[in-house]
């Protein structure tokens, strides 16, 4: 049996889609595979898949030759104008193909930027994280004469909860862990936590889509604790999984029962992924003695209908005045305040209204710069279709019909780039999320707000686009085009907004260059930064043993599982070091200290490690010692400095053996005071391992006693050429503790990470930089030839009364890159503007006002406006006056 | 707007219908005024084009038996209506007439 020969899928699908009546379709499809079967036997595939699709959009432009006698004029009539209008548009479109196509492309960028930088707007700030009716759900703050905090501990929060009758009283703590899905060797991601208390779902107005929320009955539950997942995580670790509901996942050391997903929108407070009841703490860490946490839960309240804020932090100030002191504060006693804007899920007004004002100039820019490219375009083609305007006004269309034939065509391409633009956006959105780091529970999704604010700025930006060119359209005679060349008035476009559309264009793309060269620059300076230790055999493994506040068990547990592991992490053969670190490098966690006084207003890092830590990292010991073993199990008073500290300070004499000054305070947690001074006892090389653009080089080493290693990383240097042994050490690490969440990671990887944040805002305003370009490059051309074109009789005249071709080569030049430098100065402004209110962080110690890059995107602008201007330039320049006149 | 007039394209086509012999169809014609006029037709134009000729009465059509070539499928075969031949003279006699008056240089 022979199959049945076929047109190709793409051309069968088209043709379900012309306007071929479903009875005409087989008899027309077996036509057109005839021809097809015919030309492709004698001219070859390649042609006969051309002649195909245009004998397929040949069936499209024919439609409607066979008119049928309208029934309800006034409204087909609208509709048959507004599909003629479309149809011109259409055509119009296939005249000019390669300038259109740019100019889609530049608004569907434009409209795409606008999308995407509304989106994350719409997460950070409008969106909100679902907190229902948030001024009714107060803070608790515990106040004392010293310090105001959110931060209870676990008892306190239980006596403000059974002591309030106006408030409904909930806790949460924040915190991450390990979750494993499926089999124990993949990579575990880290979720963000949410451990709550009891009522929290019905205190914030949480609804779940699948299952239930948590509830009071959760809290004391023995067993395997219960958990509510986010929908994002839901949708995008779990797959979705339809049987969620009584999956069992393993959070840090516990086996947790997933009980509901809340809906799409809810991630309280800040971008949760799961909940789990605060009795689950325990059993996360590890920490066998206490099933809570100690301390730093976060309270809050819903006030009762009738209950107002006042009569209910007078009551919870009662409570809380009964609290036994906690020893930080004895001279004072703990105060309650009640506070709105300190509520779940809030951020400070000032801060939204900044985001959103940065948010809303950078839409407003990138629209205006792809506004004033369509506009160019579509000025630039009114001007050349002038005649056709004037034969039309000619045949009887009204004005009104002109103008909103003009207008339907820019909306027809706005259209189009709004398609693009939202293909556009949602590649961009994912780098975008990345780049501003938005947290991994973010829902970065358009969701309906994002689509109707794209429809609107369609809407409006394709509307202004063609409403320059319509009130040109407008106010112009169209009988005098008619006429023919020589009735032509000398000055027909409106120049100011032609200088002014140019000067626009300009500006917007001087300012992403500069900006997109910045960056480019920062990528290759953050990529040379030499942090001052070798990083490529240098490995973590962290087991996460979890939190040993306030906790004995955990303590002795902790200390007992380091003084193993170490030495049988040592004696794998292949590794070079080992060193317990509280904060290792590139973690992205800080302990400092900010001095305000003498020599400087400094940032001093913090750490605590153990005796090998230095030498582990790479770091040579300037003078003195380090810690000895007997010093760090005993969490002596002694300390190493930075060689940029012990220089700061101590200006060329050896702080050895010296206190280190009371002007540097010793940042705890919990904070307290620490009594004596430690000792430098020795001085270390610099090294940058807090953030890749940090300056400051002070930092301070503690000892790190074992005991209260839980939360500690072991830093690992493995030896040049030996394989295998990071695996030996994550296993015997399991070995150890079964329960043990052993994870690797590399420091080299890390710094790359760090290194390639610049990279990706470099690609991104790189790339709308250069569209950027090319689209005024366009608009510059198309514009220029346009007028140039006009003033050929002017040119004439000139050429007759004895101007030189040179002369009027510049006159014209002149004239059309005015606006260019005009434009050229007001984005320069603008980027040493922006350059001011950039985070230097981005650019790794490249100066905002780097005179490269300045120069540089002059450069590239003024070489691309001559190369766009001297095309048509020279052209009129070298005219023939005598024919020109003559024609007049 | 054409009334009972030929355009030309349309007169390519009739006349295409009429040497192809009657009983032809679409994809026969496309192929007759490509190679006649020289210049790439589109298969929409040729629908086109017969649709209004048959509107105007110079072509009649009907449904063909089922052919094997084609698939088993039948088709719309056209034929030249007594009209549609007067009409396609007419035209080459006002056509021959003055050229005739322009005579052999070109000029009257």
């Amino acid at each position: 049996v022979t199959r049945q020969p076929r047109l190709p899928y793409p051309a069968r699908w088209l043709l379900r889609w012309s306007p071929v009546t479903r009875d005409a379709r087989p008899g027309v499809e077996t036509d057109l595979l005839e021809l097809f079967a015919a030309r492709r036997r004698e001219r070859g595939a390649i042609h006969a898949h051309r002649r195909l699709y245009h004998d397929l959009a040949s069936l499209w432009l024919l439609r409607g030759t066979v008119p049928r006698p309208s029934r309800d004029r006034a409204v087909r009539g609208l509709l048959r104008d507004a599909r003629d209008d479309v149809r011109f548009a259409l055509r119009l479109f296939a005249r000019r193909p390669a300038i259109l196509l740019l100019t889609i492309l530049g608004l569907s960028v434009g409209l795409g930027i606008a999308t995407a930088a509304f989106s994350i707007m719409n997460v950070a700030v409008l969106r909100g994280e679902g907190l229902v009716d948030p001024d009714r759900v107060p803070g608790v703050l515990r106040a004392t004469a010293r310090s105001r905090t959110t931060a209870w501990s676990y008892e306190e929060f239980l006596r403000l909860r059974e002591g309030s009758t106006r408030m409904q009283i909930e806790a949460v703590l924040t915190d991450t862990a390990a979750a494993r899905i499926g089999a124990r060797d993949e990579a575990a991601p880290t979720v963000a936590l949410g451990f709550v208390s009891g009522g929290f779902f019905p205190v914030t107005g949480g609804r779940v889509t699948r299952g239930r929320p948590l509830e009071p009955a959760d809290e004391p539950q023995p067993g395997p604790p219960a958990a509510v997942v986010s929908f994002v995580f839901w949708s995008s670790v779990l797959n979705r999984d339809p049987a969620v509901i009584g999956r069992t996942i393993r959070i840090g050391r516990a086996d947790a029962t997933i009980v509901g997903v809340a809906e799409r929108g809810f991630s309280l407070p800040a971008n949760r992924q799961v909940w789990m009841p605060l009795t689950a703490y325990g059993a996360v860490y590890g920490s066998g003695g206490r099933r809570t946490p100690a301390m730093g839960l976060q309270v809050f309240g819903r006030l009762r209908p009738d209950a107002s804020l006042a009569e209910a932090e007078a009551q919870l100030g009662g409570v809380a005045a009964a609290l036994p002191g906690d020893g930080t504060a004895p001279e004072s006693a703990l105060r309650v305040e009640l506070d709105p804007h300190a509520g779940l899920g809030r951020t400070s007004a000032a801060d939204t209204i900044a985001i959103a004002v940065f948010v809303f100039a950078v839409i407003g820019l990138v629209l205006l710069l792809a506004c004033a490219n369509a506009a160019t375009v579509l000025v630039s083609a009114a001007i050349t279709r002038e005649r056709e305007m004037g034969v039309r006004a000619a045949l009887g269309a009204s004005r009104a019909r002109i103008v909103r034939q003009l207008i339907t065509e820019s909306l027809a391409l706005g259209t189009i780039a709004a398609a693009i633009g939202l293909v556009f956006a949602s590649w961009a959105l994912p780098l975008i999320g990345t780049a501003v780091e938005a947290p991994a529970g973010a829902d970065l999704a358009p969701d309906l707000m994002v689509y109707v604010f794209l429809g609107l700025v369609t809407l409006i930006s394709g509307v202004a686009a063609g409403l320059a060119p319509a009130r040109h359209g407008w106010g112009v005679d169209l009988v005098t085009p008619l006429k023919g060349e020589g009735a032509r008035r000398a000055q027909l476009a409106p120049r100011r907004l032609r200088s002014l559309l140019v000067a626009t264009q300009a500006a917007v793309s001087v300012l992403l260059i500069i900006l997109a060269t910045l960056f480019v620059r920062a990528t290759f300076r953050a990529a040379a930064i030499d942090v001052g230790f070798d990083t490529a055999a240098l490995y973590l493994v962290s087991p996460g043993l979890g939190d040993t506040f306030n906790d004995a068990a955990a303590a002795s547990r902790t200390t007992s599982f380091w003084a193993r592991a170490i030495p049988e992490v040592q004696a794998i053969p292949g590794i070079a070091g080992v060193a317990l670190v509280e904060l290792p490098p590139f973690s992205g966690i800080t302990r400092a200290s900010l001095t305000r006084n003498a020599p400087a207003d400094a940032v001093i890092y913090f750490n605590r490690t153990d005796a090998a830590y230095v030498e582990t990292l790479g770091l040579r010991i300037l003078s003195g010692r380090t810690f000895t073993s007997a010093e760090v199990a005993a969490n002596a008073p002694v300390v190493l400095v930075s060689e940029s500290l012990a220089r700061a300070y101590w200006r060329g004499q050896s702080p050895l053996g010296l206190l280190l000054p009371a002007e540097i305070p010793i940042p705890e947690i919990p904070a307290r005071i620490i009594e004596t001074r430690p000792v430098i006892v020795g001085v270390v090389e610099d090294a940058i391992t807090v953030r890749l653009d940090e300056r400051s080089r002070f930092a301070v080493y503690q000892p790190l006693p074992a005991a209260s290693a839980g939360a500690a990383e072991l830093l690992i240097r493995i030896a040049p050429g030996a394989t295998g042994a990071l695996q030996q050490a994550a296993q015997r690490l399991r070995a150890i503790d079964p329960g043990a969440e052993v994870r690797i990671a590399s420091i080299a990887a890390r710094v790359r990470q760090e290194a390639g944040r610049p990279r990706m805002v470099a690609a991104l305003t790189g790339v709308v930089g250069l569209v950027a370009v090319v689209m005024c490059v366009i608009g510059l051309y198309g514009l220029t030839a346009a007028a140039v074109n006009q003033r050929e009789r002017e040119m004439g005249v000139r050429a007759a009364m004895g101007a030189a071709p040179g002369d009027l080569l510049g006159l014209l030049m002149w004239d059309s890159l005015r606006p260019v430098g005009f434009g050229l100065a007001i984005g320069a402004g603008a980027a040493l503007l922006a350059g001011r209110v950039m985070a230097a962080a981005m650019l790794f110690g490249v100066s905002p006002q780097d005179p490269a890059a300045f120069a540089g995107a002059a450069l590239i602008l003024i070489a691309s406006a001559i190369l766009a201007v001297l095309v048509p330039t020279r052209r009129a320049a070298a005219v023939d006056a005598a024919s020109v006149l003559k024609r007049a | 707007v054409k009334g009972e007039h030929l355009g030309e394209f349309e007169e390519f086509t009739l006349l295409a219908v009429r040497a192809l012999g009657d009983n032809t169809y679409a994809v026969p014609i496309q192929e007759y005024v490509e190679t006649m006029t020289g210049r790439p037709i589109s298969i929409g134009s040729i629908y086109a084009a017969l649709a209004r000729l048959e509107e105007k009465g110079f072509l009649r059509s009907t449904m063909s038996e089922a052919v094997a070539r084609r698939g088993g499928k039948s088709k719309r075969v056209y034929a030249v209506t007594p009209g549609g031949l007067r009409t396609a003279r007419d035209l080459h006699r006002v056509r021959e007439r003055i050229w005739n008056a322009i005579g052999e240089a070109g000029r009257p």
